[in-house]
């Protein structure tokens, strides 16, 4: 059955792959949609020259910091706002607010306090992890149920116990959910920032394809661009799925998919 | 929303206006960033000369257009993706693949594809909605209790009866979240496509502060966006608290 | 064994739109050490009220729990409750072993003693076969009598039940009542007891206690169950028992109906 699918899968890669080169010349201009023999082409002449290595570098040297920094704050503050009602509601209302000021927007304001140095970068990369972290966390911690809480407390557990047993490993789960969301909205971020205003990584490199009309180590680019993205993705949930699937149980439903 | 609650709300707004305030001209310069007694003032201005509604009304224009239409054709082919295992494994790879590649991504792709022109912003947008529908919508069909679909079943209702009395009440909820995770991927879309090719819009605006140095025009733009997106969630928000409470469902945080 | 009392108890909350609600009205009564104590009454009575001041999750507006001479004001293992929510109640990331072992661990116990008392508290509710199974893959059944073991294992003085059983089928209900019944038996501990059923509380208790219907619910009346045993629903006293608290159980609901 799993060869089934398997191939199913495989087909429809195919047939997507297919439909992108017949429609390159009989719908589209080559020279604007460009073909996938031609995207592969150009895919392994910047691996060889080293080109390919060196922007992916940059990208992924900027998003591994960027993320591990506001991963880091996202959950301790998310920790805070979960336990104490007071920060809650100072906290909640600028960040509700300022959620909805999308990563892409803040890479102006983030080049004039940082320069165009990697500062800027890890700026705008930390916004854009460190907030969806805060809510998910702030929800996992202050969901924590009562009555789990009840339960500990009659079973002798102190402050500390309960906060360490009992409310970790349940808000554990919404903390992956947020980490998860996170490395979209990093990724997101890089690109942006690279775009506007950097000399190397992916998102440069798909900029500069266009202004130099180079649109096939554009689409080069963006071709790379998405298979990182299922890399990673796929390479996360491996992980959580091994090391973490007791804590996963007590997820019921993952509901909102980005 | 009682009494309390604004007044809670308020404090805490005045709190951070007041670290705002602090530390415009001290940590930060004020070309960077400025008091927010001068963004109001620069807001009321912009008012005033009319350019605030040449920007708001161009980027709400391109959302909608695009939010709408991408929102339709997420939710037609999310409910194609979810109906049947088959159709799922045949469209998960194309669409798993645009997923992971963030809008900003695709601009310079639409730029020479489509110019500068509004058909361009428009794709962008659907394009930024549509993945989130159709993932979202797909979760919801595929998610369907299969002992409803069988219940309907010996009660004698046909293919399509049950796909619209059992389906998509069940996957309700589920299109709900999506929507209002779509409608900030819209902004997204927009502010990004605005900010690489444009000569008007909230995104634009943000751009243009850095290139003539006038910081103000850039925070009435994140109040603006900020301010938009809030107000836009909340409204979404309560009309699903409506419409979902026939289904009772609890839609989380 | 100390003695549950309750000295003038009343309970009040303020409710969302100004203003309190009393749920508990001067509750006087005492808990015998060793008994099986049911409260029992008609849905939103407060019975659970009471049990949380009992357990020390809520303070009394006025009035007190104490065990003896030592007022309750905070949880404690020598009360440990037992709820009726049994999905949030165990810790759904550790099986079943480490559930039951939680309140040793709490106390660091040695290894040997959270051994000896695990093992001989699986055995007693019969889940030692499954003691590396997690939660989820038990069924309601199962999960209560987890919660059972992880109680007992703790060796409290008093178990607080908040309708263990009420969410099961019938068949696991009645075969959990019998066996709890000969676990109260074997390990002579105070039983505080809640249920909205009858028929269970004559099953079980020693004692019965009617509360009236809520707001500022109060105990109509106690009554020492000295039924014969086994307790059998054919016995004529049994039948005779139930009849007389079915009447007072449904004057209390029409009067909440009337209000």
């Amino acid at each position: 059955m799993k060869y089934q699918r398997l191939s199913i899968l495989a087909l429809s890669a195919a047939a997507f792959i297919g439909v992108w080169w017949i429609s390159t010349y009989v719908y589209f201009n080559p020279k604007i949609v460009v073909p996938p023999n031609l995207v592969a082409e150009t895919l392994w002449e910047i691996t060889r020259n080293g080109e390919l290595f060196e922007h992916v570098w940059a990208s992924a040297r900027r998003v591994v910091v960027g993320y591990v920094i506001g991963a880091v704050f996202g959950i301790g503050l998310g920790t805070i706002i979960g336990l104490y009602r007071i920060a809650e509601e100072l906290l909640e209302p600028p960040l509700q607010f300022v959620r909805n000021i999308t990563p892409v927007a803040i890479v102006p304001l983030a080049i004039n306090l940082f320069g165009l140095d990697e500062g800027s970068k890890y700026a705008v990369i930390v916004y854009s992890t460190i907030i969806p972290i805060i809510f998910n966390t702030a929800g996992g911690v202050g969901g924590t149920p009562q009555i789990r809480i009840r339960a500990a407390m009659c079973l002798g557990a102190g402050q500390a116990d309960i906060f360490f047993r009992i409310v970790v490993p349940s808000a554990w789960p919404f903390i992956v959910t947020g980490l998860r969301i996170a490395l979209g909205f990093a990724f997101m971020g890089v690109v942006a920032a690279e775009m506007i205003a950097a000399d190397e990584g992916v998102g440069f490199m798909i900029m500069q394809s266009r202004n130099m009309f180079l649109p096939a180590q554009m689409f080069a680019g963006i071709f790379l661009l998405g298979m990182i993205g299922v890399g990673t993705d796929r390479l996360i949930r491996f992980a959580l799925d091994r090391l973490m699937s007791r804590y996963m149980m007590t997820l019921n439903s993952d509901v909102g998919v980005t | 929303m009682n009494l309390a609650k604004i007044g809670r709300i308020s404090l805490s707004m005045l709190l951070v206006i007041g670290v705002w305030w602090a530390s415009s001209g001290t940590i930060f310069s004020e070309m960077i960033v400025p008091k927010p007694w001068d963004v109001m003032k620069q807001f009321v201005d912009m008012i005033e000369s009319k350019e605030l509604f040449v920007h708001i009304t161009a980027s709400f224009r391109r959302i909608s257009v695009g939010y709408v239409l991408g929102c339709t054709i997420g939710l037609v082919l999310g409910m194609v993706m979810g109906a049947t295992r088959v159709t799922r494994d045949i469209l998960t790879p194309p669409i798993e693949f645009f997923r992971n590649i963030p809008p900003v991504a695709m601009v310079p792709v639409v730029i020479s594809f489509f110019g500068i022109g509004e058909l361009g912003k428009y794709f962008l947008i659907s394009y930024a909605t549509t993945i989130v529908m159709i993932l979202n919508t797909a979760a919801g069909v595929s998610a369907t209790p299969r002992i409803r679909v069988r219940a309907a079943q010996c009660l004698g209702a046909d293919q399509w009866s049950i796909f619209l009395r059992v389906v998509l009440p069940s996957a309700w909820p589920y299109i709900l979240i999506g929507l209002r995770i779509a409608l900030g991927f819209a902004f997204t879309g927009i502010v990004a496509s605005e900010m690489l090719a444009a000569q008007e819009g909230i995104g634009f605006l943000i751009m243009q502060s850095t290139n003539i140095l006038e910081p103000l025009d850039m925070f009435v733009g994140f109040v603006l966006l900020g301010g938009f997106g809030l107000l836009t969630d909340q409204t979404l928000r309560a009309v699903i608290g409506k419409l979902a409470r026939r289904h009772m469902v609890a839609i989380g945080r | 064994m100390r003695n549950l009392k309750f000295d003038n108890v009343t309970m009040q909350f303020p409710r969302a739109e100004g203003g309190t609600v009393e749920v508990l009205r001067d509750i006087t009564m005492e808990v015998e050490g060793g008994s099986f104590f049911t409260l029992l009454g008609p849905s939103g009575c407060g019975k659970s009220t009471l049990l949380n001041i009992a357990a020390g999750f809520e303070k009394p507006t006025q009035g007190s729990a104490s065990l003896d001479a030592e007022t309750i004001d905070r949880p404690g293992t020598d009360r440990t409750v037992i709820f009726q929510d049994v999905g949030n109640a165990l810790f759904p990331w550790l099986n079943v072993w480490e559930n039951v072992e939680f309140g040793l661990k709490m106390a660091k116990a040695s290894a040997a003693l959270r051994k000896e008392r695990c093992d001989k508290y699986l055995e007693l509710v019969g889940l030692s076969e499954d003691r590396g199974k997690f939660p989820f893959e038990l069924s309601g059944g199962m999960k209560q009598r987890v919660q059972i073991a992880r109680a007992l294992a703790n060796d409290p003085e008093i178990l607080l039940m908040d309708e263990p059983f009420a969410a099961l089928d019938a068949i696991t209900k009645r075969y959990l009542q019998t066996e709890f019944r000969k676990i109260w038996k074997d390990t002579g501990k105070t039983i505080l007891y809640i249920t909205h059923d009858i028929f269970e509380a004559l099953l079980l208790s020693t004692h019965l206690a009617v509360m009236s219907t809520g707001p500022n619910a109060t105990i109509r009346e106690i009554f020492n169950i000295d039924l014969q045993e086994p307790r059998l629903t054919s016995n004529r006293d049994f039948a005779a028992m139930h009849s007389t608290i079915e009447g007072i159980i449904d004057e209390e609901v029409q009067k909440s109906r009337a209000s």
